[in-house]
């Protein structure tokens, strides 16, 4: 009797350890989960931090009683001259450059990235497309101010001696020429994986009804591949759009004027910050932050149409 | 030929064209960079200080004798006294110097001190301007070496030649640490819950959007933040701690996504047996789940290098433009890539900026290796 009471005691002893245990368990379950979540909501955070504070600082020139000094937003957006030194802060002139800039941009490098990945994904042997392909990857990790470099002291002294009449290097045609190539990497991996994505009976298909290797390619695979490779393109478009350093060593930065060829200096809208961030103050500095406002914006408006593209590509 | 065949033909001709243009520039571009900046690449180039400082040092003679090396060129002249050899030599203003060639091992310069009777090491190269406040402008070579011979004691002004980018390598350095080390956990840790503990519903896909939304803001977009948040409203300063913040936010993005997709490919049947074993959530995350994991989260630490190492917009108003050795995380520096930047925009000089440019392309090259060896081994893991 009395040692079947000691096991009993025992038994629920180790039931009692083992319930302890779990209970620890699941608070410990519990607390990670937390930690998890927490460390998930940081990019939640850090998206409302940057939204809050650029959009904070650089509408305050617009909103009346600022006490750095106010400033009219249709001026702002419409002007045609930067000149913080005379108070005159336009960036008209520069939203139009951007879009100037990053359209000459597409239709130089889109094309050229598409029949790249063309070549890679549908042309090339597998042992030449295993050559090509790790010089696109370096293509893409080469940092961009090695790019503005190359543009700096290639691009620039080329259209000065050989393209431009004005003879003059910082222009348009060179920004444009920069951004092209460095959107390429982009466009060609994201359209390389569209063209893989094609399924084979399409391919096969098109060759059973006597199509050629390049009706193939142009008639069926680049068509069913289309949704990808426009989302490519618009990436292409975001990296154009908010690109910056190497841009800003071949464009010329004026302070006014709407380029009206491409030979002409042009001053973008991520230039205008990188050049005058490191003394800006008052409202100088806030309407630097505005400029970062209407950049937002651009990469906003890019950033939903992609989403638009991609949910359509799942649909399918 | 028939009109199809011709079309073949062109369409043919503009495919191999675009992918000619594509390499050709890509050829071009990195031919450029190593034509304009490999005559400053040496050693020294990546050893030295960007600046050369000047300090006064003292040694004091050694008791006995050094051995003299066989190995000396024949134009030094070796001082078994303090166990240097020197040689003439003339500076970056093309003045006449004492230059060090040779230190012996134990040597007592290696030992010095300068004015604030801290250790200063003399090293190999080191210009010579003064002895014993005797300027070398007055006496020739052997009446220098004279007086370092005779003296027991040496008071002399050397000066360090600068035109290195050791400050800037140390800078990217402490830089992706810094950065990784905040961002890394941070992304790990989302990712988990993401894969591991999330529900569908509006939570999650709120944490998407914003995720997704990161990764599409341009990086000057981030230096404006990270300058009027870290920098200003914190009052951290221009500093690294600034921009390692600013990146580690920049980083998110590119952490998650790719911890989640190497999260997705761990086998559920591992989780299974796990629980089948008995083990609690928690206990199959840490064994089961993350070191399968670990590869991925590898590619995850490579590309967060090569995304620091090729940055510049987002830290040129958080950690700094300075070619100087941070002196810790509150003081600021500039990244080899900053520099870069700043040497054509300031000086227009390329030769340097294409020296830099050498260095950064060889640690893409090595990043993209590296990262194809991992990947390699996973999808072998995976079959």
């Amino acid at each position: 009797m009395v040692s079947q009471e000691i096991i009993k005691k025992e038994n629920k002893d180790v039931d009692n350890a083992i319930l302890k245990e779990n209970r620890k368990q699941t608070i410990l379950d519990k607390l990670f989960h937390i930690v998890f979540l927490l460390c998930a909501c940081m990019a939640v955070v850090a998206v409302f931090a940057i939204t809050i504070f650029i959009f904070s600082k650089g509408l305050q020139p617009f909103i009346p009683g600022n006490e750095e000094g106010t400033y009219s937003f249709i001026k702002f957006i419409t002007g045609l001259e930067w000149k913080p030194s005379q108070n005159i802060y336009g960036i008209g002139y520069m939203i139009i450059a951007s879009i100037y800039a990053t359209v000459g941009a597409i239709v130089i490098g889109v094309p050229i990235g598409i029949l790249t990945a063309v070549f890679i994904a549908e042309i090339a042997s597998p042992r030449i497309a295993d050559i090509v392909r790790p010089m696109i990857e370096l293509l893409a990790g080469i940092p961009s101010v090695l790019y503005g470099v190359f543009g700096f002291a290639v691009i620039v002294p080329f259209v000065r001696n050989y393209i431009s009449p004005f003879q003059l290097g910082d222009s348009l045609l060179s920004v444009i020429l920069i951004l092209s190539i460095m959107i390429l990497p982009t466009i060609i991996s994201v359209s390389e994986t569209a063209i893989r994505a094609v399924p084979k009976s399409y391919k096969e298909g098109a060759y059973g009804l006597g199509a050629t290797k390049m009706e193939v390619i142009f008639r069926t695979i680049l068509p069913a591949a289309k949704s990808g490779i426009l989302a490519g393109v618009v990436l292409g478009i975001g990296r154009a759009i908010g690109e910056t350093m190497a841009v800003i060593l071949v464009a010329g930065n004026p302070e006014s004027g709407i380029p009206r060829t491409i030979y002409d200096q042009v001053r973008l809208i991520t230039n205008n910050i990188v050049l005058e961030q490191g003394y800006a103050e008052g409202l100088h500095e806030e309407m630097l932050f505005s400029t970062g406002v209407v950049l937002f914006l651009f990469i906003m408006i890019i950033n939903i149409i992609l989403n638009k593209i991609r949910s359509k590509v799942v649909e399918k | 030929m028939n009109n199809r065949a011709r079309k073949d033909l062109f369409a043919k001709a503009v495919i191999y064209l675009s992918t000619f243009i594509t390499v050709g520039m890509l050829i071009f571009i990195i031919g450029f960079i190593f034509k304009e900046g490999l005559s400053l690449i040496s050693l020294d180039f990546l050893k030295r200080d960007y600046n050369s400082t000047t300090q006064y040092v003292t040694a004091n003679k050694s008791n006995d004798n050094f051995k003299e090396p066989s190995n000396l060129s024949e134009n030094s002249v070796f001082i078994p006294q303090y166990g240097i050899a020197v040689r003439e030599g003339i500076n970056e203003e093309l003045e006449e110097v004492i230059v060090i060639d040779y230190i012996v091992k134990d040597s007592p310069v290696s030992k010095s001190f300068n004015a604030a009777n801290n250790i200063f090491s003399i090293k190999k190269l080191d210009q010579i301007k003064k002895i014993n406040s005797q300027d070398y402008n007055d006496i020739n070579f052997e009446e220098a070496v004279q007086i370092i011979k005779n003296s027991n004691e040496i008071k002399l002004k050397v000066t360090r030649p600068g035109g290195g980018i050791l400050p800037m390598i140390i800078t990217t350095l402490e830089l992706i640490a810094l950065s990784l080390v905040i961002a890394i956990p941070i992304g790990v840790l989302a990712s988990i819950y993401l894969v591991e503990y999330a529900k569908p519903g509006k939570l999650i896909n709120i944490i998407r959007f914003a995720t997704e939304s990161l990764a599409g803001i341009p990086s000057i977009v981030y230096g404006l933040f990270g300058m009027i948040f870290f920098v200003k409203q914190l009052s951290v300063g221009e500093s690294l701690l600034s921009g390692g913040l600013t990146l580690s936010i920049l980083l998110l993005p590119t952490i998650i996504r790719t911890t989640e997709e190497t999260l997705k490919t761990v086998p559920i049947s591992y989780k299974e047996g796990s629980f089948g074993l008995g083990a609690n959530r928690l206990q199959t995350l840490w064994r089961i789940i993350l070191p399968n994991a670990v590869p991925g989260i590898l590619v995850a630490v490579i590309l967060s290098i090569g995304r620091i190492v090729g940055e510049s917009a987002a830290l040129l108003f958080t950690a700094g433009t300075f070619a100087k050795i941070p002196l810790g995380v509150k003081d600021s520096g500039a990244t080899l890539t900053v520099r870069a930047y700043m040497e054509v925009k300031e000086y227009a000089n390329v030769e340097m900026a294409s020296a830099i440019g050498i260095v950064l392309i060889i640690i893409v090259l090595v990043l993209n290796v590296s990262m194809r060896i991992i990947s390699r081994k996973l999808s072998k893991n995976n079959n």
